[in-house]
């Protein structure tokens, strides 16, 4: 039995929503800010399976033109975000979210981190010894002697 | 204990998810993690599940492998990539999305949309995740990589989230009863003389006033509520109370068939007979850019100047912003 559809339109849908739930943990769980938008990305891919699927099993082009338009979007928005992230960066020296915590809401408690990573060890300051020796003695007078 | 009967009828579907949720949350990078070759192994035995259990095909062609090999690669590197502390790895683990969500759009008709996906998304948007890698490099170990918030919660939500449009989703598409239907007319068809016909079907003279209509032909009935069928339908029936074989047997090939395109169409949420809609359900035109084309710049024409409107302004808006030095922001 070989039928026209062996892969019906469900399973299409189950991948896309696999995609779009794994990229919503991404987002939700990552503190660098680059990985969090990667799984923003992660989760545009996911809506453009399910856009495919349904656009071959109606028969219907408009599934695909929205893709076309979603990529352009998602282009103009990694663009931006990469910028602003940019941004972020050279104020902080760092990708983290977590420093920004400053733009939370009024009533919002600081996400505190339970288990920071441990701080590399202080440099010893050794102590340093007077250099010994004396200064040999300014010699401009039998200097000026000479050269003339 | 009470097992709510949710559970007890979906566990089948749930099984997979709870092994997911566990082998990701193992997975992320946590203080104190542990080796990821058991997240991996566990990872591993829920996407064999699911591929098993979930993943419901007929008949095994190429483009089933295909669809398996696609999708596998798909949802390995979307873990993959939620899951890696080094961004570099996360932005590769993110280009293998895409290309295997490409196989799939290739597997759906859409030749242009793959190509222009690897071109715009592997191509460029990636490339430009690596330079921005490179540009804003943190010195060292850093928190922002090593340390997750809130793994548990988050899992838990993004799973329920799966589990719940999975079940949906089953629930929606289940062809078990057209599988039935056509499981009979199978053996009907391939029956070879009346002894068997009637060891299937029951023997009409015997049948008593009240069962003389076939339980096939109810369920046919149920399932094929427009009038074209009904002719086929009352000829299986007077068939077999006559007990014609040859004419019995045609009529079964005939209405097989019919369950065959229905039950592929099963998810195609098709109109029928709608006026002015020239696409069939399930086949889209070969010539995919012209068709393409023609549709964007007709039915889409506003959505296209807009689109490219937008992208000059986020050009625009990417240089300005990313272009000024760090003294001149105060």
């Amino acid at each position: 039995m070989n039928p026209a559809n062996p892969v019906t339109l469900e399973n299409y849908l189950i991948v896309g929503a696999i995609l779009f739930a794994l990229g919503m943990i991404g987002f939700l769980t990552r503190r660098n800010m680059i990985i969090m938008f990667l799984s923003a990305e992660m989760m545009l891919q996911g809506v453009a399976i399910n856009l495919v699927a349904f656009a071959k099993y109606r028969g219907d082009l408009g599934g695909q033109v929205l893709i076309l338009f979603i990529l352009t979007v998602a282009a103009c928005e990694a663009a931006l975000a990469l910028a602003l992230i940019l941004m972020l960066y050279r104020r902080r020296k760092s990708l983290d979210v977590s420093l920004w915590q400053e733009i939370r809401e009024a009533d919002q408690e600081p996400i505190e981190d339970e288990e920071p990573l441990p701080t590399p060890p202080k440099p010893i300051d050794f102590p340093h010894m007077v250099p010994a020796g004396t200064e040999p003695p300014a010699k401009k007078e039998s200097e000026e002697a000479s050269h003339v | 204990m009470m097992v709510p009967p949710f559970l007890r009828e979906n566990w089948v579907i749930l099984l997979p998810f709870a092994l997911g949720f566990v082998a990701i949350y193992l997975l992320l990078p946590r203080a104190g993690r542990l080796r990821p070759i058991w997240g991996g192994i566990l990872a591993a035995v829920a996407l064999v599940l699911a591929g098993d259990l979930l993943i419901r095909t007929e008949g095994f062609t190429v483009e089933t492998l295909l669809f398996y090999v696609f999708a596998g690669i798909a949802v390995v590197g979307g873990g993959m990539m939620i899951t890696q502390s080094n961004p570099v790895h996360a932005a590769l683990s993110f280009a293998i999305v895409v290309l295997s969500t490409c196989g799939l759009f290739l597997l759906q008709a859409a030749p242009f949309l793959m190509a222009a996906t690897i071109i715009v998304y592997a191509g460029a948007i990636v490339v430009t995740f690596l330079f921005v890698i490179m540009l804003a490099q943190q010195e060292g170990v850093s928190n922002a990589d090593q340390r997750s918030r809130e793994p548990f919660l988050a899992t838990l939500a993004g799973f329920v989230l799966m589990a719940a449009i999975v079940c949906v989703l089953h629930k929606t598409y289940d062809t078990s009863e057209l599988d039935q239907i056509a499981r009979e007319l199978q053996a009907i068809a391939a029956a070879k003389n009346e002894a068997e016909i009637k060891g299937l079907l029951g023997d009409p003279l015997k049948a008593k006033e009240g069962e003389r209509t076939l339980e096939v032909v109810a369920k046919l009935r149920e399932q094929f509520s427009d009038p074209r069928e009904d002719d086929n339908i009352a000829h299986l029936q007077r068939a077999w109370l006559l007990m014609k074989v040859e004419p019995l047997k045609a009529k079964a090939e005939l209405l097989l068939i019919a369950v065959r395109a229905k039950r592929s169409a099963q998810g195609s949420l098709a109109l029928d007979d709608v006026p002015g809609k020239t696409n069939t359900p399930g086949k889209l035109p070969a010539a995919n850019v012209a068709a393409l084309g023609r549709t964007l710049y007709t039915d889409y024409l506003i959505a296209v100047e807009l689109a490219a409107t937008l992208l000059l302004i986020a050009t625009m808006g990417a240089i300005i912003i990313a272009g000024r030095r760090a003294g001149e922001l105060r």
